[in-house]
């Protein structure tokens, strides 16, 4: 019973959201359903509270903030101010300025929440320079797209938020535990990036300029701005004075002043940013409501805590049941974006997480990491999106010349899993101190 | 009767850019509040509500400029007959969803104010108040979909593709 109950449930969500009703509704509409014919309690009534009370938390109001700081970001001279800086250091390094890519998007994604806002403002600069110089067109755009999922990983992180809201962890712990697989991450794509560079000589166009040391490090004034504004987001962060949820405020205030001081903050980019930031943090808030109804229905019908009985019953080890989970969120990220995946799958899966005595903190490190993956995965992939907007290829095309990036993610996760501390260790010595 | 409902999108769109706002303001003096004891309470309530606001009442001005996320791979790939079908069933079956939502969100507002609810934080605000925004929004996007759907039946529905949405995560 319990078996055609999930599978008639799964079959009308996957009928609502193939048809192309919006994600968001289609969730309220699946969870309507279930309770109208499982349930006793009145379905719409528990509809409006439910939504209501998702809505309205105060733990969310980082998200509609950390939204509007990457909207204005996006409108100012930050990306050009970033290359100018960068550019200079990485001319010497195998795979010179395709490190920009990198190291640009590890920088951004520090004051930035998300993946294909942070893919949109380092490719503004640098395809362009890139190709203008003779770069390989497909190691430009492949190691852009990967880059930029950083922004997920490298706090502070609106996937994170939700991920913390919907399952109940700390999103300063989270944030924290974030810092080093995303360095890693980093690490291993710049490392990529070098061992092709020397496997193939000559196809990265010779160093274009050479400066000396102080003129190198004159250069670099152009990182200073950047560089103050995460030092003001993550010292919001982890100060005593102000909560992580309202670092998305100082981190508001700190963008608009960047964006006055550089000359970008006038009438239209203000008010573009703010109506750019209201229909995505709405888009957001559509779905996260219709999954907070779809995890009360859910929670009714007892689903979450049969799936993880009969997961338990398996008898899986941990390796299986993260290999298991790898490969359905991957399956899962080929036809959702990452925040639909999260907040549609989170309520029926932490029952099963908790129940195999997974850490809450590393598990949602491994959310992160497999929609990292969602993000370059075709047919739907943000990231792919938003380089096919800025460079006519097509999905397919990007995506092939991506996928050495999402093997590295893959590698990542498996490090993370083998050495858990990468994750952990931070966290716990934070948690020591304070 | 086209030019009021466009008017009427973009109000509601700019009320909740006024409430993003708002949002941002009640998590400032909740900051201002603790460092200077200033003794305000319940901002980070008041922030709550403003951030619901803004959500509900820019559903149908985001939904009119195409930038509610949909799975639309069936749709790319359909005929133009097939393509016409998934639209209308997509924009029936939304438009009851939010006739629903906007039915249950009035009920809730007034159910609210007739029980004399009030908010379990320290603003003790009676919750009617702030539940208005979600209950306008529901009605305003419940129009909107019933307009979408109604253009696309007489064949005049133009479907906004934006470059914005691409930057959502």
């Amino acid at each position: 019973m319990d078996v055609l109950i999930t599978l008639l449930l799964v079959a009308v969500l996957f009928a609502f959201l193939g048809s192309g009703v919006w994600i968001g509704l289609a969730l309220s509409g699946v969870a309507w359903i279930s309770m109208a014919l499982f349930s006793a309690r009145p379905a719409g009534d528990a509809m409006a509270v439910t939504i209501w009370g998702a809505s309205s938390s105060w733990t969310l109001t980082a998200l509609p903030l950390f939204v509007w700081m990457g909207e204005i970001l996006f409108r100012t001279r930050l990306s050009e101010d970033m290359f100018k800086g960068l550019a200079p250091w990485l001319e010497n390094v195998p795979g010179r300025l395709l490190h920009t890519n990198v190291i640009g998007c590890a920088i951004f994604a520090a004051v930035s929440g998300s993946s294909a806002a942070t893919c949109a403002t380092i490719g503004k600069m640098t395809i362009p320079e890139l190709t203008r110089r003779g770069y390989p067109e497909d190691k430009v755009i492949g190691t852009l797209a990967g880059a930029g999922t950083l922004g997920l990983l490298i706090p502070p992180s609106i996937i994170m938020i939700v991920y913390g809201v919907s399952a109940n962890v700390s999103i300063a712990q989270l944030f924290i535990a974030g810092i080093i697989p995303g360095i890693m991450l980093a690490a291993l794509f710049s490392g990529y990036i070098v061992v092709w560079a020397l496997a193939n000589p000559g196809a990265i166009p010779p160093a274009t300029e050479t400066l000396s040391f102080k003129e190198k490090l004159y250069r670099s004034r152009h990182l200073l701005q950047v560089g103050l504004l995460i030092v003001l987001v993550l010292g919001a962060v982890y100060s005593p004075w102000v909560t992580p949820t309202e670092a998305a405020a100082v981190g508001v205030l700190g963008a608009l002043v960047l964006s006055a001081a550089q000359g970008s903050l006038n009438r239209s980019t203000f008010m573009d940013s703010l109506m750019g930031a209201t229909r995505l943090f709405c888009m957001i808030a559509l779905i996260l409501s219709g999954a907070q109804f779809l995890t009360l229905a859910m929670g009714y019908l007892g689903l979450p805590r049969h799936l993880a009985e009969w997961i338990g019953s398996l008898g899986l080890s941990n390796v299986m049941l993260i290999v298991v989970l790898t490969v359905f969120y991957i399956v899962l990220g080929c036809f959702l974006d990452g925040i639909s995946m999260v907040v549609l799958t989170m309520g029926v899966i932490m029952p099963t997480v908790e129940k195999a005595g997974i850490d809450l903190i590393w598990f949602g490190i491994f959310i992160v990491l497999v929609v990292e993956m969602a993000q370059i995965t075709p047919p739907v992939g943000f990231n792919l999106f938003v380089l096919q907007g800025m460079t006519n290829k097509q999905v397919p095309w990007i995506a092939k010349v991506t996928l050495p990036m999402f093997f590295l993610i893959v590698a990542a996760l498996a490090l993370v899993y083998a050495f858990p501390d990468l994750v952990l260790w931070l966290p716990r010595s934070m948690k020591g101190a304070g | 009767m086209r030019g009021f409902l466009d008017r009427l999108y973009s109000a509601a769109g700019y009320a909740a850019a006024f409430f993003m706002v708002a949002t941002l303001l009640m998590v400032v003096a909740g900051i201002a509040d603790r460092a200077l004891a200033l003794g305000w309470r319940g901002t980070d309530m008041y922030a709550g509500y403003a951030m619901a606001a803004c959500g509900f009442l820019a559903l149908a001005h985001t939904f009119k400029r195409g930038e509610h996320i949909r799975v639309s791979l069936l749709l790319q790939a359909a005929s133009p007959r097939i393509k016409r079908l998934l639209e209308l069933w997509s924009l029936f079956a939304a438009g009851v969803l939010a006739g629903a939502m906007a039915f249950y969100a009035v009920k809730l507002t007034y159910q609210s104010w007739d029980f004399h609810d009030v908010s379990t934080g320290n603003d003790a605000t009676p919750l009617w108040i702030p539940q208005i925004g979600m209950a306008v929004g529901a009605i305003v996007l419940f129009i909107a979909l019933l307009d979408d759907l109604i253009l696309e039946i007489r064949g005049k529905r133009v479907v906004h593709s934006s470059g914005e949405m691409l930057r959502n995560e």
